[in-house]
């Protein structure tokens, strides 16, 4: 009797769980993979987005962005923007998280506030803020000119290789912050005793950041380099706001040459689009992979 | 610890504050640049011109004549709180469920969910476009805020804080003859309150701030929101900077509002503290 | 929050939802009312409400014309995109008439033939349009598009700072493009201003260059760019205006309005005449500029067409005749005919500087006033007869991947690419893009 009761009560407990899961399960799949599957089958053809047709061959979208130029370009900025752009901002996130979370260090709240400050504002807003700063006559180049370390004003977003810098210092500005939330948060798990244990041993501050802080993040630091690489392949209000791909495609991204293809100047390309979004796919889900077991071995 | 030492220790700490500083002043900075443009003349805006001018009324009054500042205000209040309030919920009782029942295979389906993580927004637009469509949602808030209720990262993330709720606590619970909901809805969720003002601090930022679907899915101008306002407002043919930067300036405004109110709880919350 | 509160969010919402949806259909059934979409609130939206105030005076009293304005001529453009591509489910987010950039019709018409609905047979007299401007609406010989602006290039110089290099107005109309250099070097010099200024990479000027010589970027449906020989010419000719400091390229289209011309950089613009009041915003230089015809390759007078659009009936327009009435009455010329004056165009000169193709309108008294921005001359009926001798070009539907390959291509080359391969790669990928 007792035991029956017992297994009723899990029963219960059981399709309880299954409840609270299924809202966000069904939406997900709805909204998420079921379009995933139709964007698929899409890449598969071509022609008018009003009248699509199977491709000929099958893969031909597949085949085609390998001997595209300006999609290969797009993948070889983006590229340029992770490699340089994600390690800064990580390493960045971190000395400031471990600055912040000094317990002798005073105004913590004003410089944790000022640090998140600028995840407050949109994307569509700080591109507009960014490329007025860093506009021929603007006011750094203003600045620049006063100080008298340049003669007249540079065109920073009208050059290939200070248009990629310009994105990146604006990438940085946008989520250090955020990502330094994070970082705070996994500092504070580590007990302030294994610090005070290091510093009796003799280590530096240096050495402590890298041979303790380092390594009890490494959850967090997964999590943010996986958000990060995700948010860098993704890129796309940057591109299209601040410089719109120029000079001569030098800064596209792979989603503004996607939207381009879909939405951009008359090509309603869908199965192509489509085609090319389902590359950066398989790129965020290897290059997770890849995370998750480097993160995985080392513990 | 003695006054010599005290200060020994601030004195060592005066690099630390020197950087702090500097990256402070580098965050705010835009921020400065924004209210101060706000209040300036156009030209003197692509001038660059730094100090703080005295058009502040003249481009309020512009912008609010040019266009129609308060429906976009309202409309992107209007759908980043229905969305934030329906995602916090759906989202928490997915962490909670996911964490504190043993229910068989619910690993698998987390790491299901969690690939959605990686599906790019761009691929799904045109579907979910034509779903919308055929729902008959377009303009309206459902097919704005729809595909985004629930995320696997809003998901994720309740449930790493859920680690932090006492199991022990669920079983005398059940002890007590209270229900299964009831545990969720009068324990777990003012426990975990932190966790929600730091998911609704996200949520919000997310919702207020998200553009490409909304130009797709909200097509008639009485449906617009803030930042496609100020789209508008830099793609047009005559770009007043002034006006631009007063619109930039009041679509900041309510994120910022938001982070400040719960900025305690925001940081207590991301750090999983159960209070 | 309480279970309460949300529950009052969730039907609030749903409440607002409902309200929505229930003004938007109400809309339809009213047969004196018709929803535009335009953009540009100082140049095209100044010319529907003129036309609506034609309507409302001289036919229907009733009549309202529901003006939305977009943010640009993309915003109508991806519309049109998503909604054909979502199937006729959403045909019903489509107004009644769209205003539609002319070079990209073709490639909609193409792509989505079921989202327009032709106006073959409106009371229009085609033939007082001018060719080139038709060439654009009507494809296969069906007229799908009523005219709006021209777009007929102008060449406008600040005649005070030309004067100060010692040059007159005179001295460019008429010139060979080197002439044009020669010129715009020494105005340069001596004022340290540009005579030309163009956005981003300059592509719209290649179109421009090529078509006052009558050459296409396109030869039957093919890029033609790297055995053209003209287009070669007009490339080589673009590098070394920039090199010399006769051209000056921005970054983007604010740069080129806000910047350039309004921030007072330059001595000189070539465009569309619907410029001109992005250049008559800087009221301190009013009575300083004129215009006249552009440079060309043989000195001869050069008249060019650069950007105009038009207006289409879309597939969820209800009331097809009263549209079609309403385009032919007003643009279509039918107030002219019937009054001997048009308000529509009339009024689009005066509050919006809309210069019309539709010939007859031409010879209206406000188009032979002068303009005392421009120095008390005439200048739109300098327009008005420069449109007549716009000739029509080869169009095609990939015209602006053309142009932005193309001006990528400049762009490399300024930066020291050489000429001939950077456009044999252009072709290359303009080729890719087309599928050929």
């Amino acid at each position: 009797m007792k035991k029956k009761k017992r297994f009723g009560l899990l029963t219960k407990q059981s399709i309880a769980g299954w409840v609270w899961l299924t809202p966000a399960t069904v939406l997900i799949a709805i909204m998420s993979f079921y379009p995933m599957v139709q964007a698929f089958i899409t890449s598969l053809k071509t022609g008018s987005s009003a009248n699509m047709q199977w491709a000929e061959p099958i893969l031909y979208n597949y085949t085609r962005m390998f001997k595209d130029q300006t999609f290969m370009r797009s993948v070889g900025n983006t590229f340029f923007y992770l490699i340089i752009q994600v390690p800064i901002m990580l390493v960045l996130a971190m000395l400031l998280a471990q600055l912040l979370n000094n317990k002798d260090l005073k105004f913590k709240g004003v410089f944790r506030t000022c640090v998140f400050l600028p995840c407050a504002m949109s994307l569509v807003s700080y591109s507009v803020i960014f490329k007025s700063l860093f506009a021929t006559e603007g006011l750094i180049n203003t600045v620049l000119v006063n100080l008298g370390i340049l003669q007249t004003g540079y065109n920073f977003l009208g050059n290939s290789g200070s248009a990629k810098i310009v994105i990146i210092i604006a990438l940085i500005w946008r989520w250090t912050g955020y990502n330094m939330v994070f970082f705070l948060a996994g500092l504070q798990t580590i007990e302030y005793s294994v610090y005070e244990a290091a510093k009796i041993d003799g280590a530096n501050s240096w050495k402590t950041f890298w041979g303790i802080t380092v390594p009890l993040l490494k959850p967090t630091i997964v999590m943010t380099a996986i958000m990060s690489i995700n948010g860098t392949l993704q890129l796309f209000d940057e591109s299209v706001n601040l410089t719109n791909g120029g000079p001569a495609f030098s800064t596209i991204t792979m989603s503004h040459y996607i939207y381009n293809n879909a939405f951009g100047t008359g090509v309603a390309n869908f199965g192509y689009a489509s085609a090319m979004s389902f590359f950066i796919f398989i790129l965020v889900a290897i290059l997770s992979m890849i995370q998750m077991k480097v993160g995985d071995t080392r513990d | 610890m003695t006054k010599k030492n005290k200060s020994a220790v601030q004195r060592r700490l005066i690099p630390n504050y020197i950087f702090l500083t500097i990256v402070s002043f580098i965050s705010v900075f835009p921020f400065y640049w924004m209210i101060s443009a706000a209040t300036n003349e156009s030209i003197d805006v692509a001038r660059g011109k730094i100090t703080i001018g005295t058009h502040f009324i003249e481009n309020f009054t512009n912008l609010v004549t040019q266009q129609n500042l308060w429906g976009a205000m309202w409309n992107s209040l209007f759908y980043t709180v229905v969305q934030t309030v329906i995602a916090l919920f759906i989202c928490s009782l997915a962490g909670f469920g996911f964490e504190l029942y043993h229910t068989k295979g619910k690993d698998i389906l987390f790491s299901i969910l969690l690939l959605a993580m990686m599906v790019p927004g761009v691929a799904t637009m045109i579907p979910l476009f034509k779903m919308m469509a055929s729902a008959g949602l377009l303009n309206t808030v459902w097919g704005f805020i729809l595909p985004s209720i629930s995320t696997p990262f809003l998901v994720m993330f309740f449930r790493q804080n859920s680690r932090n709720f006492p199991p022990e606590t669920m079983e005398a619970a059940r002890m007590d003859g209270l229900s299964e909901f009831g545990i969720y809805f009068r324990m777990y969720m003012p426990m975990m309150k932190s966790t929600y003002a730091a998911a609704a601090v996200i949520t919000f930022m997310n919702t207020w701030n998200s553009y490409l679907w909304p130009k797709v899915v909200l097509t008639s101008t009485d449906a617009q929101t803030m930042p496609m306002l100020i789209a508008n407002l830099s793609s047009g043919y005559n770009i007043d900077y002034g006006v631009l930067m007063m619109a930039v300036l009041f679509c900041s405004l309510p994120t910022m509002i938001v982070f400040f109110v719960l900025q305690k709880q925001f940081t207590e919350g991301m750090t999983g503290a159960v209070k | 929050m309480n279970r309460k509160a949300v529950a009052v969010l969730l039907s609030g919402a749903m409440i607002c939802s409902l309200g929505a949806s229930f003004t938007a259909s109400a809309e339809e059934s009213d047969s004196h009312t018709l929803t535009v979409y335009a953009w540009d609130a100082s140049f095209n939206i100044p010319a529907l409400e003129a036309a609506a105030l034609d309507y409302q005076t001289n036919v229907d009293p009733d009549f309202v014309l529901d003006i939305v304005e977009q943010s640009g001529s993309s915003d109508i453009e991806t519309l049109i995109t998503n909604v054909a591509s979502a199937g006729e489910s959403a045909y019903d987010q489509l107004p009644d008439i769209v205003l539609f950039q002319d070079h990209y019709f073709e490639q909609y018409l193409t792509n989505y033939p079921d989202v327009w609905q032709n106006v073959d047979d409106a009371d229009i007299v085609w033939d007082n349009f001018a060719e080139e401007k038709l060439s654009f609406s009507t494809i296969d010989g069906v007229h799908y598009g009523v005219p709006v602006d021209g777009g007929t290039c102008i060449a406008a110089y600040r005649v005070d700072l030309l004067e100060e290099a010692g040059y007159t107005i005179d001295d460019l109309t008429g010139i060979t493009w080197s002439e044009f250099i020669d010129i715009g070097e020494a105005v340069y010099n001596a004022t340290g201003k540009y005579l030309l200024c163009f956005n981003s990479d300059g592509n719209d000027l290649i179109y421009i260059m090529l078509q006052e010589e009558g050459v296409s970027q396109f030869q039957d449906g093919e890029p033609y760019i790297s055995e053209n020989e003209t287009l070669v010419e007009v490339v080589n000719l673009i590098v070394e205006m920039v090199q010399r400091n006769v051209l000056s390229l921005s970054n983007s289209w604010d740069d080129y309005t806000n910047t350039q011309i309004q921030g007072d950089q330059v001595a000189g613009v070539i465009n569309g005449n619907w410029i001109i009041p992005t250049i008559q915003n800087v009221s301190e230089n009013a009575g300083l500029w004129e215009i006249t015809s552009l440079p060309t390759l043989s000195g001869e007078e050069g008249y060019a067409s650069n950007g105009g659009s038009s207006l289409y009936i879309t597939a969820n327009c209800q009331d097809v005749d009263l549209a079609k009435d309403f385009l032919a009455y007003t643009f279509g010329g039918g107030s002219y005919e019937e009054t001997g004056t048009s308000i529509t165009y009339d009024n689009a000169l005066t509050n919006g500087g809309v210069v019309t193709t539709y010939a007859p309108a031409g010879e209206s008294d406000v188009y032979s006033q002068g303009v005392a921005y421009w120095n008390d001359t005439a200048i739109y009926q300098q327009i008005a007869a420069m449109t007549t001798e716009v000739t029509p070009v080869e169009q095609s539907a990939y015209h602006y991947t053309v142009r932005e390959y193309l001006g990528a291509a400049i762009v490399n080359i300024l930066n020291g690419s050489d000429t001939e391969s950077e456009l044999a790669s252009a072709e290359e990928q303009i080729r890719f893009a087309m599928g050929l």
